[in-house]
């Protein structure tokens, strides 16, 4: 009875679903019905999971220590050390990140499951030991032992001890973070660029003859006082960190824009003047597709690599930035062909009659629809972007070296051959995080166009 | 046609300025002074005092060869503190400082006072040459010490800008000064300089940094130097010689080394387009042509697997595998050629067939890729080509299945594998960089990864413009062999 009753609400849900019939839900249940892509998603997520607690299960912290009596969970602080004071009044500094936990003389101890950090080495079994081969660990009194299996190097280590396993668990998070921050990037500009370009086109965006010279000197003016006068102040973030440049640019792009609105509402009080209110058109989309045009002509590598050439400091922020300003044209020239489709279709047309602001009606009504192959695009994009910034630390340019990439563990694995270890498993890290992405893309692609429908 | 391509090059021909203005954006911010490299690379074992007179004739020299005393384009956006002559200072490190300056005073008539009055002392010190009688009541080597530090100071004082630090090398330069009486002297010039800063600091004008000001500065700039030359005198312009300036590192003109070293890349890139075609079409073809069979399942998986693998590591693993005396050791790891060279003499061939063995690995890690894409596209779009009615209407004419599909199919499904052709070109030049570091092929890609190891700004740039310029033909090319297979397309 109860089974069968579950069996009618389930239909129910089932035609109920029939009846308000989202295009989101249709498509969800078909990239479902795609079972490589739907698997390639739940990877995705568990990755996604792996990179954010990967500081807590790689790392030679312990999760949980109990010394001399004091309870510590050095791999959850904040901070780097604990104070212990001893039953005769003294007291003992533990800093966590250069205690020696795996002997330490604690009355329990729990390690992280991969009990060793990225960047940390185990000399006593340096110079290349394989994953299989006789790993070594050395007790308290310096006694040479069998390696515990709680701290095996499960897939063995590099030149000076590094444990291959804690670097790819630890690299998860910086490829992750690039792919999807710098695709993060690329859509803002590429949505937004192609969204314009499509909507207006040429002969749409009509302005008077006073408003467009006003925001053309405005432009300049926002520059001037955005960048130029702070040009010393952006360097000096560049010099600084990756944030100091970031909270540097926040300010530079906020007086840009407040400066750009000061001179937008001039405008159209200039724009009031007789003989300056002739209409003129922006040629928006020309001049979005110029811009796309020259950037894809730029062999995007070669591009990237000539300007980290350039930035002073090597950071992960400014990778970011770089492979985000330079690979957004692919969601652009997208987003602008399904705008170019949209915005001549009836809907669209009732909404501007309704005397709809245009904003409201590209972001709100337009863009919904338009967001498709763009989706498809970004899926791809990380993809690129992830074997992009794998390329640059195999080649020892794109991130900071002590920086511990995919990349640089396999472009370490180079310098000895004989350790197949280093070669196999990072590639095999960025060859199923890409394949990934891009199984997950072609997902995207079938399910979100239902012209392939069957 | 014609009138299509000559409007096709105009179009090409403002991206092309964008491409080189972008290429001399990089290249005017690169981090480091060329000029200090130059002369440092090229520098004489001299005296102190002689080597750096000759030092500064030295700068001057590469300053006017590379160019950097000229304003660094046709007009510049700055400020009513900013004067239109600061660029005729060729030290980058005392450039950027006058420039911090004015950006915090805004009073350039007083920064001007106080810099050329910094300048007079640093040279009366250098040519002042205390009395010999005075000098033998001190220790000769402190003395020689003491006056070192005073140039020392004197110089870096030149490029610094913070007050907290002016002000201790003052107090410092000062102290130095008073250790000896015979060194006064000096101390009327030093004066001037402390009381010209201490002038900058009282009658600062902050405002006018505030109010913009554009400045022309006509033909005479970097920029059209770099594109156009001085009439052959130290350039000769890159838009009609192809001068891409001096290495940094060998001082050989670009141009040279570029020719030296673009053979290897053609040939590979040449090499892969060719190779990609020639598999991909027919696998491509075949799998649309029995879709959902078995060989259509397989070559999908394998094709896609390909796709998504990085050619770094494909290339590391078939060195791993193939090149290496543990494993299997059939062919050599790197280079193109033995290590000895051809024997003298040998023909193309000959020589074609001495490198074969290097060729293989480089050739397979160059194809794979391109070999992968283009599989894919020739698959969907004979696809869509054998689902429409033509071909329908051919089968049903009674045509074999080959004739069907590669005379009435193959020639409307190239289409779309045409256009793909002008990406297939630029990413091959893109891609090599990586191949030819890993399998040291002495070709661009090296050359380019040596360049940004090294920081020679006027390679990369090179590099950047040049394939720029390639992947702009690419199109052009493609877009014309569009119009030729497809006589549907008009260009109107």
């Amino acid at each position: 009875m109860e089974e069968k009753k579950s069996h009618i609400e389930n239909e129910k849900i089932e035609l109920g679903s029939e009846k308000d019939f989202s295009f989101r839900k249709y498509a969800w249940r078909q990239f479902k019905k795609n079972k490589l892509a739907y698997y390639s998603f739940r990877i995705l997520i568990f990755l996604i999971i792996l990179s954010v607690i990967s500081p807590v299960i790689a790392t030679d912290e312990p999760l949980y220590c109990k010394y001399k009596g004091v309870n510590m969970f050095p791999a959850f602080s904040l901070f780097n050390k604990c104070e212990i004071k001893n039953v005769d009044g003294s007291s003992e500094i533990i800093q966590y990140d250069i205690t020696d936990w795996k002997r330490l003389d604690a009355t329990t101890i729990i390690f992280a499951p991969v009990a060793y950090a990225a960047n940390k080495t185990d000399y006593d079994n340096a110079d290349y030991v394989s994953p299989g081969g006789g790993q070594v660990f050395k007790d308290k009194e310096g006694k040479l032992l069998k390696m515990p299996i709680k701290f095996r190097h499960w897939l063995g280590t590099g030149k000076a001890g590094e444990d291959v396993l804690s670097g790819l668990i630890n690299g998860t998070r910086i490829s992750l973070s690039i792919g999807i921050l710098s695709m993060l990037i690329a859509s803002f500009l590429g949505i937004f660029l192609g969204a314009m370009a499509g909507y207006f086109g040429d002969h749409k965006l009509q302005t008077t003859r006073g408003s467009f010279w006003t925001m053309a000197i405005g432009l300049l003016m926002a520059y001037y006082y955005g960048f130029s006068v702070r040009y010393y102040n952006i360097i000096d973030g560049f010099a600084t960190s990756g944030i100091a440049v970031l909270f540097q640019l926040l300010i530079s792009i906020l007086i840009f824009l407040s400066v750009l609105y000061l001179f937008y509402m001039l405008g159209k009080r200039v724009g009031e003047i007789s003989f300056l209110s002739t209409p003129v058109f922006i040629p928006v989309d020309s001049i979005v597709s110029r811009i796309i045009e020259i950037l894809i002509s730029m062999p995007l590598l070669i591009l990237i690599i000539s300007i980290s050439a350039i930035a002073k400091e090597r950071s992960i922020i400014n990778l970011m930035v770089i492979i985000g300003l330079t690979s957004w044209t692919g969601i652009a020239r997208l987003t602008r062909a399904e705008f170019l489709r949209i915005s001549n279709l009836e809907y669209i047309q009732a909404a501007k009659s309704m005397g709809f602001k245009e904003y409201r009606i590209i972001f709100r009504h337009a863009l919904p629809n338009a967001l498709a192959p763009a989706l498809v695009a970004i899926a791809f994009g990380v993809a690129s972007a992830i074997l992009i910034e794998s390329s640059l630390s195999f080649l020892g340019i794109g991130v900071p070296p002590e920086t511990i990439t995919w990349g640089a563990l396999l472009s370490a694995g180079r310098e000895q051959y004989s350790a197949w270890w280093l070669v196999v498993f990072p590639g095999l890290a960025i060859f199923l995080t890409v394949t990934i992405y891009n199984l997950l893309g072609e997902g995207l692609r079938d399910a979100l166009d239902p012209r392939l429908k069957k | 046609m014609l009138q299509y391509i000559v409007k096709r090059i105009l179009i090409f021909i403002p991206t092309l300025i964008v491409i080189t203005l972008l290429g001399f954006i990089i290249s005017i911010n690169a981090p480091g002074d060329p000029v200090e490299r130059m002369v440092s690379s090229s520098q004489n074992n001299g005296e102190q005092g002689a080597q750096s007179i000759s030092q500064k004739e030295q700068k001057k020299f590469w300053c006017s060869k590379l160019g950097l005393d000229l304003p660094v384009f046709y007009f510049s956006l700055t400020s009513l503190a900013c004067p239109d002559t600061l660029y005729k200072i060729y030290d980058k490190n005392e450039r950027e400082a006058l420039g911090r300056l004015i950006s915090k005073y805004g009073n350039w008539q007083e920064i001007q006072k106080y810099y050329s009055s910094l300048i007079r002392f640093n040279e009366f010190q250098l040519v002042f040459v205390a009395d010999s009688n005075l000098l033998k009541q001190y220790d000769k080597s402190a003395v020689l010490e003491t006056m070192n530090q005073i140039r020392f100071e004197s110089s870096a004082l030149k490029a610094s800008y913070e007050s907290s630090v002016i002000e201790a090398k003052n107090i410092k330069i000062s102290n130095l000064i008073s250790s000896y009486p015979f060194l006064s002297s000096l101390k009327p010039a030093f004066e001037l300089v402390k009381q010209n800063y201490y002038s900058i600091e009282k009658n600062s004008s902050t405002w006018k940094n505030y109010v913009p000001r554009i400045a022309f500065y006509g033909f005479q700039n970097q920029y059209h130097r770099w594109l156009f030359g001085d009439g052959g005198k130290f350039s000769k312009g890159l838009l009609f010689h192809g001068d891409f300036g001096t290495s940094y590192v060998t001082h050989q003109p670009i141009a040279d080394v570029i020719y030296s070293k673009i053979g290897w890349s053609l040939f590979f890139s040449m090499l892969s387009v060719l190779l990609a075609y020639l598999v991909s079409i027919p696998i491509g073809v075949k799998a649309a042509a029995n879709r959902g069979g078995r060989f259509d399942k397989i070559s999908s998986l394998v094709l896609f697997l390909l796709y998504s693998m990085p050619s770094f590591w494909l290339a590391t693993l078939l060195i791993m595998t193939f090149a290496n005396t543990d494993v299997l050791h059939w062919l050599p790891a790197s280079g193109v050629k033995p290590a000895l060279g051809y024997p003298d003499g040998a023909s193309f061939f000959e020589m074609m067939k001495i490198s074969f063995p290097y060729i293989i690995l480089p050739a397979i890690c160059y194809t794979y890729s391109s070999f992968a894409f283009l599989s894919r596209t020739m698959r969907v779009s004979m696809i869509e080509i054998v689902n429409q009615d033509y071909i329908r209407t051919a089968k049903a004419k009674g045509l074999t299945e080959n004739k069907v599909i590669w005379k009435h199919g193959f020639r409307n499904a190239l289409l779309p594998i045409i256009t793909v052709f002008a990406n297939v070109f630029p990413a091959a030049i893109g891609g090599s960089v990586i191949i030819e570091s890993i399998f040291t092929i002495p070709g661009m890609g090296s050359e380019t990864i040596y360049a940004i190891q090294n920081n020679n700004y006027p390679m990369i740039i090179a590099v950047l413009t040049i394939t720029g310029f390639l992947t702009l033909i690419g199109y052009l090319i493609s877009d014309i062999l569009y119009a030729i297979v497809d006589p549907r397309i008009s260009f109107k």
